[in-house]
């Protein structure tokens, strides 16, 4: 597999926390503070949910075997050097995506597992609230964000006309209301700066305008928000709230942090250095102003980063987010669902991966689609093994995430919505017995699995969407 | 009574009182109905044929492609479907339905059907039935606030500070679309703490630039100059022998806020801003930052980030405020706020006025600012925007390709239809011109001599096959795959995006193109594939009607090159439609569609305009304003202004619901 990268910048932003491949990492940890006490209280357990999109080839997916003892097919081979800290799901459905189209009413609800609205845009609905953000209501004030959205493409414009929905049900999975999609951030330096602030190349922070001032800037748009409140129609009364919503979140990073003494828990070791990672430029913007009196630059420069660099930015960025605790919670879209994406960077692959996953039974494609998706777990393999170099306490991050990586079709030829392709890495805090393929019986949906997630976070959810109970056979 | 712009309901009357033309050009010799088929008697005209013809498919059993035609049994219940008779209409009209391998119809069978589908679509929104009342609750939406969208707070912000454009928007995160397929519509625009932190970033970052802290750098040179100019518009007072600061920063505040609200502000407001220059100031900030951490406020605040319509007193259909209007039309013709001119106008209540509204119509499309339709409307109508991002063609194969090339790609549309609507040009010339847009990488691509350097210009073509929006190599490489051309995505696009006909995706479990067997010795060629899956009925219908529009572009590789041979062979660019209309080559696929599919293009752009400018989708009531803009491009040379005329002067346009 060649890999066309751009490993400069990548690298210099590893250097930077201290985790770059090759160096040992227990030399760059840092104490994270003089008189820190690890393991005084328990780690948290810390979940991120990765979608990919287009489904997958599950002949090579599936193992045969069940238990501890399977052998990995093509399509999960990448996990060998992690095989004993993941779980292979198999016989998850989706029961609330057997109607609908073949992709939006498959994607949306990914992590909400009910029905999703037919619509091109008014009264946009997926079912209900994400697992991510069910998890953020519950432990969110713990740590500096309740949670964060990452993906690498722009929300997807415009309708499909040939099915009536509207194209940005593709592109979200993070519901925090079942009407309300959480925007993502496809710009790495945009996500690092969302949870560090700005930073210089050394990593050290930048100044920044004084938070205090921020306060009474908000004071003053609540003000403003108040006085509209009495001009707005009832059925604007809500966008208003979402507004104010919006004040309340900003608000709460300003005060002071008290999170870590709510929680009992602090990062025995932190990265040595917060480096920034390249910011990422759109090029769709290069022109747009030129002939337009404007110079045609972007705003804040940058460069442009190809997809899978891009994609193993936004997995480091998981790491320290973990490791820093900034937030435990965590989604991110591998790509926008439909994605035409090009992986001819992969060896012998000539087709975009939506095309791939329409098959139509021929062999070229099949081989195609299911080296995409070899491909995509291999992403996976490394954010686990990220995960593993990190101690944490007595254990390692990894051993205290729940990282679930799958998609939302099972073959994308027949769009099908049963027996999805799921994976588990991590062990929960313990909890879950990792390092098997559990198959589940016909018809238990994916939801019973979000609920031994739930369960995992000490969050309390005995039903989660059309959950039908824990998965059995998956915890200790 | 309250006033109906008197083309729509003079438009309702006659669309509904005569066939639409095209149908009837259709159809010459069409005897009249005898009496005892009208077409009108769901049960005794209609239902057998459906059972005849349909019923082997689209059965409750069966629901081929998710239609179930048999259980409509009833005429009351016949007539609740008027949008699927008019699909069903259109998918017989044009022979796709029943599929080629079935039973036909006879003619008499189809005209028959064809009338019952009219009758059906003109029973939903019917002016006999409707009264005028009923006509214009149908048209008018409940008030809606909206927040803007990332094109328009970009331009909104360029324009608050004398035209400097800082793209202070690009740190936004992007938005979906809906309605009719465009970020105007404020049901999929949400405002969450990701946002307003971007807002807060992106406020500083115009701030800081414009007020820079004691310290930090300053440019010099043209930037120094834009900065310059963008302050003064701002600093209107500076404190004086005569000026205390306290007295200069209220009179910049009382300048700048009616601007940035796009309203008449109240003194309370001004004291609020005000408020943060004095906070500032006690915290030792100089005079001109005071004034920035003031702006940076107004900037965040909701009665910037929204267009707020403002819902009447009392229940029931009422005209939009003068401001709102000014906004509304911004909005729409430049994706920014209203300038000096249109907010003196609001001042003076004269928004209400049809001939003011079509001066300001006529003076605002001239006005460069007018780019913001083509960056709000046509880029998302088009589908450009993507190009470069989630859409790139294969660098292996295309070495030319690169963000450069992209950018100039995405260009050549938009200059295309920035001068449609900036010179009042016929909208027919998206579909073909004699002129396009290039610079010194897309002229090399064209093989257009004598164009150098990155700067985009108009040059005048030469060459037949290239003006138009499907000679444009950004709408060839959006409609490709990233190694090669895709007949099938083109001819999607050309029915989709540009006539507005519905595509039914592909049934699934359908095996699709066989298009790479190893080993085989004489591969097929990708149109004998092509029509080797169109022999299976269930692909023939819609693939019959894509695959030779895309045929017809075969001259033009991935990336938009032409090309006269592919694989070793010469390039076969013929189609036939379903009607038996054959062409070859893109120069005969275009007068194709400029004639013969003229009205369903102008229909679809006029749909898609309305939905833009309304953020909201077109249901059939809204089709009385749509056939309203077709009759007046009809009626004069397509010229760009009589649909915006048309757009703006509408019902809806300018009216609202207000519910109890």
């Amino acid at each position: 597999m060649s890999a066309k990268t751009r490993p400069l910048s990548r690298r210099t932003f590893l250097r930077g926390t201290g985790v770059a491949l090759g160096l040992p990492l227990l030399d760059a940890m840092l104490p994270a503070r003089a008189g820190a006490e690890p393991g005084g209280a328990a780690a948290p357990v810390r979940a991120a949910y990765l979608y990919f999109p287009n489904g997958a080839w599950m002949d090579a997916w599936v193992p045969k075997q069940t238990g501890a003892d399977y052998e990995l097919p093509f399509s999960l081979a990448p996990l060998a050097s992690v095989k004993d800290a993941v779980t292979v799901l198999s016989g998850l459905d989706k029961p609330n995506s057997r109607s609908g189209d073949g992709h939006y009413a498959k994607t949306a609800n990914f992590l909400t597992g009910l029905p999703v609205r037919k619509t091109t845009g008014q009264d946009l609905n997926a079912g209900g609230v994400s697992v991510d953000q069910v998890a953020a209501a519950h432990v969110g004030h713990l740590t500096p964000l309740p949670s964060l959205e990452l993906a690498t493409d722009p929300v997807i414009n415009g309708l499909d006309r040939a099915v009536n929905y509207t194209r940005m049900y593709g592109s979200h999975i993070s519901w925090r209301r079942s009407d309300l999609p959480l925007p993502r951030l496809i710009d790495p330096r945009a996500a690092f700066e969302r949870m560090f602030g700005p930073r210089d190349e050394q990593g050290r922070p930048l100044p920044r305008p004084a938070q205090t001032a921020d306060r009474s800037l908000l004071d003053a748009a609540l003000d403003d928000a108040h006085d509209l409140r009495r001009r707005l129609g009832r059925g604007d009364q809500q966008k208003l709230e979402e507004y104010l919503d919006a004040v309340r979140g900003v608000e709460r990073r300003l005060g002071p942090t008290t999170a870590s003494a709510a929680n009992g828990w602090r990062p025995p070791t932190r990265p040595e250095r917060l480096v920034p990672p390249p910011a990422l430029i759109r090029p769709d913007v290069l022109f747009t102003s030129r002939d337009n009196g404007g110079d045609g630059a972007p705003a804040a420069g940058g460069q442009a980063i190809d997809p899978p660099e891009l994609v193993r930015l936004m997995l480091d960025l998981i790491v320290l987010a973990f490791w820093t605790d900034t937030t435990r919670n965590v989604t991110f879209l591998f790509a926008n669902d439909v994605s035409p994406r090009n992986f001819s960077f992969l060896d012998g692959v000539r087709e975009n991966h939506h095309s791939s996953s329409h098959h139509a039974n021929q062999q070229a494609k099949i081989d195609a689609y299911k080296t995409i998706t070899r491909w995509h777990v291999g992403q996976f393999a490394y954010l686990l093994g990220r995960l593993r170099d990190v101690r944490e306490g007595e254990r390692t991050l990894l051993d205290n995430a729940l990282v679930m990586c799958g998609s939302s079709l099972s073959d994308g030829n027949r769009h099908d919505p049963n027996n999805l392709p799921i994976l588990l890495g991590g062990r929960g805090g313990g909890r879950i017995r990792a390092g098997r393929h559990v198959a589940s019986p016909r018809n238990t949906p994916l939801c019973n699995l979000y609920v031994s997630m739930l369960e995992c976070m000490g969050v309390p959810a005995e039903r989660f969407g059309d959950s039908t109970g824990p998965i059995r056979d998956l915890t200790a | 009574m309250r006033w109906v712009p008197p083309t729509v309901l003079a438009g309702m009357v006659l669309a509904w009182a005569a066939p639409p033309r095209h149908t009837a050009a259709r159809q010459p010799e069409a005897p009249p109905p005898s009496p005892a088929a009208t077409g009108h008697d769901f049960a005794a005209d209609v239902r057998p044929l459906l059972k005849t013809y349909c019923f082997s498919c689209h059965s409750t059993a069966k629901r081929k492609g998710g239609l179930d035609l048999e259980q409509i049994d009833t005429p009351a219940e016949a007539l609740k479907h008027g949008e699927l008779w008019e699909q069903v209409g259109e998918r017989m009209q044009a022979k796709e339905m029943p599929p080629p391998a079935s039973p036909q119809p006879t003619e008499a069978e189809r005209r028959r059907l064809a009338a019952w589908a009219r009758h059906a679509t003109e029973s939903q929104v019917n002016p006999d039935t409707l009264t005028p009342e009923q006509l214009r609750q149908a048209l008018a939406a409940p008030p809606r606030s909206r927040r803007l969208n990332r094109v328009e707070y970009n331009n909104t912000l360029r324009d608050l500070f004398g035209g400097l454009d800082l793209r202070a928007g690009d740190l936004l995160p992007t938005e979906g679309a809906g309605g009719e397929g465009f970020d105007t519509a404020g049901a999929t625009l949400f405002t969450t703490p990701v946002l307003l932190e971007k807002y807060l970033e992106a406020a500083e970052l115009v701030v800081g630039k414009l007020f820079p802290a004691g310290g930090a750098p300053r440019p010099t040179g043209p930037e120094a100059e834009r900065l310059e100019t963008a302050r003064r518009a701002v600093l209107v007072a500076a404190p004086g022998p005569d000026t205390p600061p306290r007295a200069a920063g209220r009179r910049v505040v009382e300048a700048f806020l009616p601007r940035a609200f796009r309203r008449p502000v109240t003194s309370r407001e001004v004291d609020r801003y005000l408020g943060l220059f004095d906070d500032a100031g006690r915290r030792g900030a100089p005079y001109e930052q005071a004034i920035g951490f003031a702006l940076k406020g107004v900037l965040v605040s909701p009665s910037f980030l929204f267009l707020v319509e403002t819902p009447a007193e009392r229940p029931g259909l009422y005209r939009l405020g003068h401001y709102e209007v000014a906004s509304h039309l911004s909005y729409f013709l430049w994706a920014s706020m209203p300038d000096g001119p249109l907010l003196a106008l609001a001042a003076q209540g004269r928004l209400h006025d049809d001939e003011v509204l079509r001066a300001e119509v006529r003076r605002m499309t001239r006005d460069p600012r007018a780019r913001g339709l083509t960056d709000g409307f046509a880029a998302q109508w088009l589908g450009t925007r993507p190009l470069g991002t989630t859409v790139r063609p294969d660098t292996k194969s295309f070495p030319e390709f690169d963000d450069e090339l992209a950018a100039a790609m995405r260009e050549e549309t938009a200059l295309l239809f920035d001068a449609i609507v900036r010179e009042d040009r016929s909208v027919m010339e998206v579909i073909d011109a004699d002129y396009t847009f290039v610079n010194e990488r897309l002229a090399a691509l064209y093989k257009i001599d004598g164009v150098t350097g990155p700067r985009m210009r108009r040059v005048a073509l030469t060459d037949p096959t290239r003006g138009g929006v499907l000679g444009h190599a950004g709408i060839l490489a959006v409609t490709s795959f990233p190694h090669r051309t895709s007949p099938v995505l083109r001819g999607r696009w050309v029915l989709e995006e540009l006539l507005g006909a519905e595509v039914p995706p592909p049934p699934p479990d359908v095996p699709v193109l066989n298009e790479r067997q190893k080993g085989v010795d004489n591969p097929l060629t990708l149109r004998q594939l092509l029509e080797k899956h169109r022999s299976k009925a269930e692909c023939a219908a819609c693939h019959a009607r894509m695959d030779p529009l895309g045929f017809g572009l075969e001259n033009f590789d991935a990336l938009g090159r032409w090309r006269t041979e592919q694989g070793g062979r010469p390039v076969d660019s013929t189609g036939v439609l379903p009607t038996g209309e054959r062409f070859s080559g893109p120069v005969e696929l275009k007068k194709l569609l400029a004639e013969k599919r003229r009205p369903e293009y102008l229909r679809n752009l006029s749909r898609k305009a309305l939905g833009y400018a309304l953020g909201r989708e077109i249901d059939r009531a809204g089709m009385a304003v749509v056939r309203d803009c077709v009759r007046a491009l009809e009626q004069d040379g397509f010229r760009s202004s009589r649909l915006l005329e048309t757009i703006v002067l509408s019902y809806p346009f300018s009216h609202r619901n207000q519910k109890s």
